[in-house]
C-alpha cells in the first residue's frame, strides 16, 4: 500500500454537500463493473466532502460504447460525473472502434483495481505449469467470446508462446468455456481471479485441473511479480523465456505492457472526465485514499473485489495511456494473429 | 441439505418474503386478466428487479411466475374465458360447474389441486437439481445443440393451431433473433448503421409487444367488464372434499405436468388439455366430463401448477426455456448477473434453492389469498376493461421506457405490439416466435461450436440418439392429441387479408436475403439458410390457404387435410383492434410532445372518458393513484420518466419528465 503518498488534507475549496454524483456505468446492472461500482458507492458518500448522494446510472448498449459516448458528451466537470470504466471499455479505444466517440486516454483516473488472468488444463493433458505437452497436441482448443473484445488478447498470448494447435471456439463465454472444459470438449481454459478461487480451485485440489501460468502482476517499476493465488506458476514473462529461450523484450515486451494495462491492471475503474480541475481529481483521490483505510472497506474488500489492492493516483493516469493507447507494432502483431486465425476482424 | 434450510431462512427474511409477497400479487392479478398470464407479469417487472439484491429478484420473479395458474381459475370458472393459456381445458367442466350454481366447489377444488400440482412441481425440481450435475457433464455442444433444435421443433409443431404455421413462426422468431452483431465476425446484421439494433431488439420489448399488447387490445375489442354475474358463496368445502377423494388423479397428472414441463420450450399451452385428455382416457364414466364434472377442473389445475417446477428443470441447467414465460425469467437472469448451467448447481446453488423454496411458497400464498378473498377477488372481474386497459398501457409504456431509457424502445414495443395482433388473430404462434427470438443466438453458436469441436459425429453419440427418438415420439403422440379434425373453413372471413398477411411476412426473410448477402460466410450463413427455410414454408402456407379460398380438389387427401386444418383463423374484431392499437401510438405522441407523465394522465382520463361520459370521478383518481405510484417507485428505484419536446425547452421538474439530478 505504499502507493498512497498523498498528503490527506481536506480540502476546503472542493465541496459536494446537497449535490448529488451521477456514476454513468456503461453495462448493464449485475455486471462486473456494476457490482464494483455499488460496492465503492457507500464510502465514496462517506468520504467525499459534503457526503453527496451517489447514484449510479446504467447505460448498456452497443458493446459499452452507447454509455461511453454518453459521459462524454454529457458530463460535467465539477465532479458530479463520474465513469465506470472496464476493460471492454478500454479495448474499445484501443482497437480503434469507429463509433467510439470518447477521449478515454485523457480523463482523470480515480481508482483501478487490478485482475489478474489464470490459465490452466485438464491434468490428464499437461503436467503442472508446464506446455510442452500441449504444444505437442494438434488440436488445442479454447473458448473465444468475440474477437472484437479483451479476448483478442488470447489469440496473441497463445502465439506468442507457439502454441501451433490452439484453435478458438468463437461465441463462448469464459464461464461457458470453463463447463466445456470440464466435460473435457476444450483443452485451454482461463478464468478472472474470484472464478479461479471460487470455480477452478476446487478441481486443481481434486487433481482434476493443473495451473499453467498466469498473467503476473505488473508493478509500476514494469517489474513483473507471481500472483499470490497462484504463487508456484509462472508468469506469461517467465513461460515466454521457458518457450522461447529468450527474455521478453521489445516489441513483444511492449504488447504485453499494453495487454497487461488493459486487461489486468486496469481491469475496472472510476475516472473523472478530461476536463475536470486538480483540486477535484485530489478531492475523489483523497476519499479513495480514506475508503481503503476504513474498517468495513477493509473487512468486505477481498470477498467482494479480489485480493489485489486499489491503484490510486498519478501512476493510475499513466496506466489508462498505456492501456488506451496501443502503439502501431502492437497493432500489427495482434492483426497478424487475427488473420492467422481467418478472423475478419480487425485492430484499427 | 444443509444449504436447502438455509435458503429456506433466507427466504423468510421479512424483505425476501415482501418481494415474494408483492410478486405473488402481481401474479395473482395478471392471471385472473383474461390472456394476461406470467409472459406479461414478468415482463412488466423486468424493468425493475435489476436495482434489486439478485435474491430479491429471484424472489420476486418466482412470485409473478407460480400463482398465475392459480388465479386464472376465476375467469375460467366464472365466466368461461381462459385466464392463462394453462387453463383451456379447465373451461370444459368449470364453467358448467359455475352454471349448475356450483362455482364455489369448483373454485375451491381448482386452488387446492393447484396447490398441490405446484408443491408437487417444487418437489421434483428439488431432487432434479439434486441430480444435475451428471446431465449437464453428459450435455456436451452437440447434445445441447439437438436440444435446442428439438425444443424449437416441439414448440413450433405443438404451440400453433397449424403445425406449418407453427414451425414459421419458430423460424421467423430465429430470423428477428438474428438481427445484430454476428457473433463470429462481428459484422452488423440487418441493422441498417443504427446504434438501437447492433445488440438486437431487447427481450423485454419483445415480451411486452407480442404478448400484453395483443390481449389489451384483444379485450378492448370483447367490450364490458370481464364477469357478468357472480356466485360464489357455497360449497367451498364440497370442492375440498373432492380433491381429497381423487388424491391419486391429482398425483397422476402432476407428474405428467411436471414431465410436459421439463421438456424444453414446450408446457405453458398444452400441459391442461394433456392432463384433460388422460383423465378421459383413465376414466370409466365420460358422461359427466363437459357438463360439470369436477374431475375435470381438478386434473387440468393440478397438471398446470406442477409445470412450473418442471419446466425449470431444462431452464436452471442448460439455460433453454421450459415454457414461454421462462425466456423472460432467463432474461431476468441476465439482468441480475446469473448465467444458467452448472453454476446453478455448484455456486450458486443457495440461489436455485432460494427459487424452489419461493416457487413452493408463492403456490402456498396464491391459493390461500385465492381461497381466503375469493368473493374479493371475483369482484375484480367486474372491473370494466376501458379502466384497466390505459392503466396497463401506461405501466408497459413506463416499464419499456426503463429498460434502455431509449425512444427507440417505444418503436420496437408498438412494432412487435402489432405482430403480436395479427398472430393472434390470424392463428400464428407468439410462444413459437418468442422462444425462437430468444434462441437464436444460441443456435447459431452452438452450430459452429458443434461443428469445431465434433462435425456431424455428434449425431451418433448416444444421448444424441436418445434425444431424438424423444423428440419424434411426442411430437407424433401430442399432435395426435391436440389438433382436431373440426375445422370449418367456411366459417371464417376476411380470408384475403391473411393472405395479403403472408406476403408482408415474405418480406423479412426476402430483405434479410438481400442484406446480408454481400457479409463474410460466417456471418451470413445462418441468417440466410434460416431465411431460405422460412420462405419456403411461408410459400407452402400461402399455397395451402389458396387452395383453401378456393376450395381446389387436391386438399382431399389426408395429409393436405392435416396441413389445411386452420390454416385461416380469426378471433375478435380484428379492425376494432387495430382502431384501439392506434390510440397507443396516439399515446405515444403524446409521450413525445408533452412527456410520459402529463401524457398519461392525459391518456387515462380521455380513454376513460370516451367510454363512458359519466365516469369523470374514477379517471381522475385512477390517474391521480397511478401517478403516486410511479412517483415513488421512481424515486426509489431512480427510474426515469421519458421527457418529451416541452421538457426540452422548459426546465421541468422530475416528476413531470424533466431531468432527474
Amino acid at each position: 500500500m505504499s502507493l498512497f503518498s498523498f498528503a490527506s488534507i481536506g480540502n476546503a475549496d472542493v465541496n459536494f454537500a446537497g449535490k448529488t454524483v451521477t456514476w454513468v456505468v456503461p453495462f448493464k446492472e449485475g455486471g462486473g463493473t456494476s457490482r464494483f461500482a455499488r460496492f465503492i458507492q457507500p464510502f465514496l458518500k462517506k468520504y467525499l466532502p459534503g457526503n453527496p448522494d451517489v447514484q449510479i446510472m446504467h447505460i448498456p448498449g452497443g458493446g459499452a460504447i452507447k454509455g461511453s459516448n454518453y459521459f462524454e458528451k454529457n458530463a460535467k466537470a465539477d465532479g458530479t460525473f463520474i465513469f465506470g470504466c472496464s476493460t471492454s471499455v478500454i479495448v474499445n479505444v484501443a482497437t480503434g472502434n469507429p463509433l467510439v466517440k470518447y477521449n478515454l486516454s485523457e480523463y482523470r483516473p480515480v481508482v483501478l483495481l487490478p485482475q489478474n488472468t489464470h490459465w490452466f488444463t485438464r491434468s490428464d493433458l499437461a503436467e503442472p505449469h508446464d506446455l510442452s505437452k500441449i504444444k505437442e497436441r494438434k488440436l488445442v482448443l479454447y473458448a473465444l467470446k468475440t474477437p472484437a473484445s479483451a479476448d483478442l488478447f488470447h489469440i496473441w498470448i497463445y502465439e506468442k508462446l507457439g502454441i501451433k494447435g490452439a484453435k478458438p471456439i468463437p461465441g463462448l463465454s469464459s464461464s461457458g468455456g470453463y463447463q466445456a472444459f470440464l466435460r473435457g470438449e476444450i483443452h485451454l481454459s482461463s478464468h478472472g481471479a474470484a472464478n479461479y478461487v471460487k470455480k477452478v480451485k476446487p478441481e486443481i485440489e481434486k487433481g482434476k485441473v493443473v495451473d499453467l501460468m498466469t498473467l503476473g502482476i505488473i508493478g509500476a517499476d514494469g517489474s513483473v511479480s507471481r500472483n499470490p493465488l497462484a504463487p508456484n506458476a509462472p508468469t506469461f514473462p517467465e513461460m515466454y523465456e521457458k518457450v522461447n529461450g529468450k527474455k521478453l523484450e521489445g516489441d513483444d515486451l511492449e504488447a504485453y505492457y499494453a495487454i497487461g494495462a488493459a486487461w489486468s491492471q486496469a481491469s475496472k475503474a472510476m475516472m473523472l472526465p478530461a476536463d475536470a480541475s486538480d483540486e477535484i481529481v485530489k478531492a475523489y483521490r483523497d476519499a479513495a485514499i480514506k475508503m481503503t483505510n476504513d474498517p468495513e472497506f477493509k473487512a468486505k474488500a477481498v470477498k467482494a473485489l479480489g485480493p489485489f489492492p486499489l491503484i490510486i493516483g498519478e501512476e493510475a493516469g499513466e496506466i489508462i495511456k498505456k492501456a488506451a493507447v496501443f502503439s502501431d507494432t502492437t497493432k500489427k502483431q495482434l492483426n497478424a494473429a487475427l488473420k492467422k486465425h481467418k478472423f475478419t476482424y480487425r485492430v484499427q | 441439505m444443509e444449504q436447502l434450510l438455509a435458503a429456506l431462512l433466507q427466504l423468510f427474511e421479512p424483505t425476501h418474503l415482501a418481494f415474494l409477497f408483492a410478486g405473488t400479487l402481481l401474479g395473482l392479478i395478471v392471471g385472473i386478466l383474461p390472456g394476461m398470464g406470467g409472459t406479461s407479469g414478468l415482463a412488466l417487472v423486468l424493468p425493475f428487479v435489476f436495482t434489486m439484491e439478485p435474491s430479491h429478484a429471484l424472489a420476486m420473479m418466482i412470485g409473478v411466475l407460480a400463482p398465475t395458474t392459480t388465479s386464472d381459475t376465476f375467469p375460467a370458472v366464472l365466466m368461461g374465458v381462459p385466464g392463462t393459456a394453462g387453463s383451456q381445458a379447465t373451461v370444459m367442466d368449470g364453467f358448467p360447474l359455475s352454471k349448475k350454481g356450483m362455482a364455489a366447489r369448483a373454485l375451491s377444488a381448482a386452488f387446492s389441486a393447484s396447490l398441490l400440482g405446484g408443491i408437487f412441481g417444487a418437489f421434483i425440481l428439488s431432487i432434479s437439481i439434486y441430480y444435475a450435475i451428471p446431465i449437464i457433464m453428459a450435455f456436451g455442444f452437440g447434445e445441447q445443440f439437438l436440444l435446442v433444435v428439438l425444443a424449437l421443433l416441439m414448440v413450433g409443431s405443438l404451440t400453433g393451431d397449424n403445425l406449418f404455421k407453427g414451425i414459421a413462426s419458430c423460424f421467423l422468431g430465429l430470423i428477428i433473433g438474428s438481427i445484430g452483431t454476428a457473433p463470429i465476425t462481428g459484422d452488423p446484421r440487418y441493422t441498417f448503421n443504427t446504434l438501437y439494433l447492433l445488440e438486437g431488439v431487447p427481450l423485454v420489448v419483445v415480451g411486452l409487444g407480442l404478448f400484453a399488447i395483443p390481449e389489451i387490445v384483444g379485450l378492448l375489442d370483447a367490450k364490458g367488464s370481464i364477469a357478468k354475474s357472480l356466485n360464489t358463496k357455497k360449497g367451498w368445502f364440497t370442492g375440498l372434499k373432492d380433491v381429497v377423494k381423487n388424491w391419486f388423479l391429482v398425483l397422476r397428472c402432476s407428474t405428467l405436468g411436471c414431465l410436459v414441463g421439463a421438456l424444453p420450450g414446450l408446457g405453458g399451452t398444452v400441459v391442461d388439455w394433456i392432463a384433460y385428455s388422460h383423465l378421459k382416457q383413465t376414466t370409466k364414466d365420460t358422461s359427466q366430463f363437459g357438463k360439470g364434472d369436477i374431475r375435470g377442473v381438478i386434473a387440468p389445475e393440478s397438471a398446470n401448477n406442477a409445470k412450473e417446477g418442471g419446466a425449470l428443470i431444462p431452464t436452471l441447467i442448460f439455460g433453454i426455456p421450459g415454457s414461454g414465460n421462462k425466456v423472460l425469467l432467463l432474461g431476468g437472469f441476465v439482468l441480475i448477473g446469473i448465467e444458467p448451467g452448472l453454476d446453478m448447481v455448484t455456486t450458486n446453488l443457495d440461489l436455485t434453492y432460494l427459487m424452489i423454496w419461493s416457487l413452493a411458497i408463492a403456490n402456498i400464498l396464491g391459493a390461500g389469498i385465492c381461497m381466503g378473498f375469493s368473493s374479493q377477488i371475483s369482484k375484480f372481474t367486474l372491473v370494466p376493461y376501458y379502466i384497466l386497459a390505459p392503466v396497463m398501457v401506461c405501466l408497459i409504456f413506463f416499464a419499456t421506457f426503463n429498460i434502455n431509457r431509449d425512444w427507440y424502445d417505444f418503436i420496437g414495443l408498438l412494432s412487435f405490439g402489432i405482430i403480436g395482433i395479427t398472430f393472434k388473430n390470424f392463428g400464428w404462434s407468439r410462444p413459437a416466435l418468442l422462444i425462437g427470438f430468444f434462441l437464436s443466438s444460441k443456435v447459431e453458436l452452438l452450430s459452429y461450436q458443434t461443428q469445431a469441436v465434433y462435425g456431424l459425429s455428434f449425431l451418433s453419440r448416444p444421448v444424441s440418439i436418445i434425444l431424438i427418438i424423444l423428440c419424434l415420439a411426442t411430437i407424433v403422440l401430442l399432435t395426435k392429441q391436440k389438433f382436431d379434425n373440426n375445422y370449418r373453413s367456411d366459417l371464417i372471413k376476411g380470408k384475403l387479408t391473411q393472405i395479403y398477411y403472408i406476403v408482408i411476412l415474405l418480406c423479412l426473410p426476402l430483405s434479410m436475403i438481400w442484406f446480408t448477402s454481400s457479409l463474410d460466410y460466417r456471418a451470413n450463413l445462418f441468417p440466410i439458410s434460416l431465411s431460405v427455410i422460412a420462405l419456403s414454408l411461408l410459400v407452402f402456407i400461402l399455397i395451402v390457404k389458396i387452395a383453401d379460398l378456393k376450395n381446389l380438389t387436391f386438399l382431399n387427401n389426408t395429409f393436405m387435410k392435416f396441413a389445411r386444418s386452420n390454416i385461416f383463423e380469426i378471433s375478435g374484431n380484428f379492425n376494432n383492434q387495430l382502431f384501439y392499437y392506434f390510440s397507443f401510438i396516439g399515446f405515444l405522441l403524446m409521450n413525445f410532445i408533452f412527456g410520459f407523465p402529463i401524457a398519461a394522465a392525459l391518456f387515462i382520463n380521455i380513454f376513460i372518458l370516451f367510454h363512458n361520459r359519466k365516469a369523470y370521478v374514477s379517471s381522475i383518481c385512477i390517474s391521480a393513484v397511478l401517478m403516486v405510484i410511479l412517483w415513488s417507485l421512481s424515486s426509489l428505484l431512480t427510474l426515469q420518466f421519458p421527457n418529451g419536446l416541452i421538457g426540452l425547452l422548459i426546465d421541468l421538474p422530475w416528476w413531470l419528465g424533466g431531468q432527474m439530478n
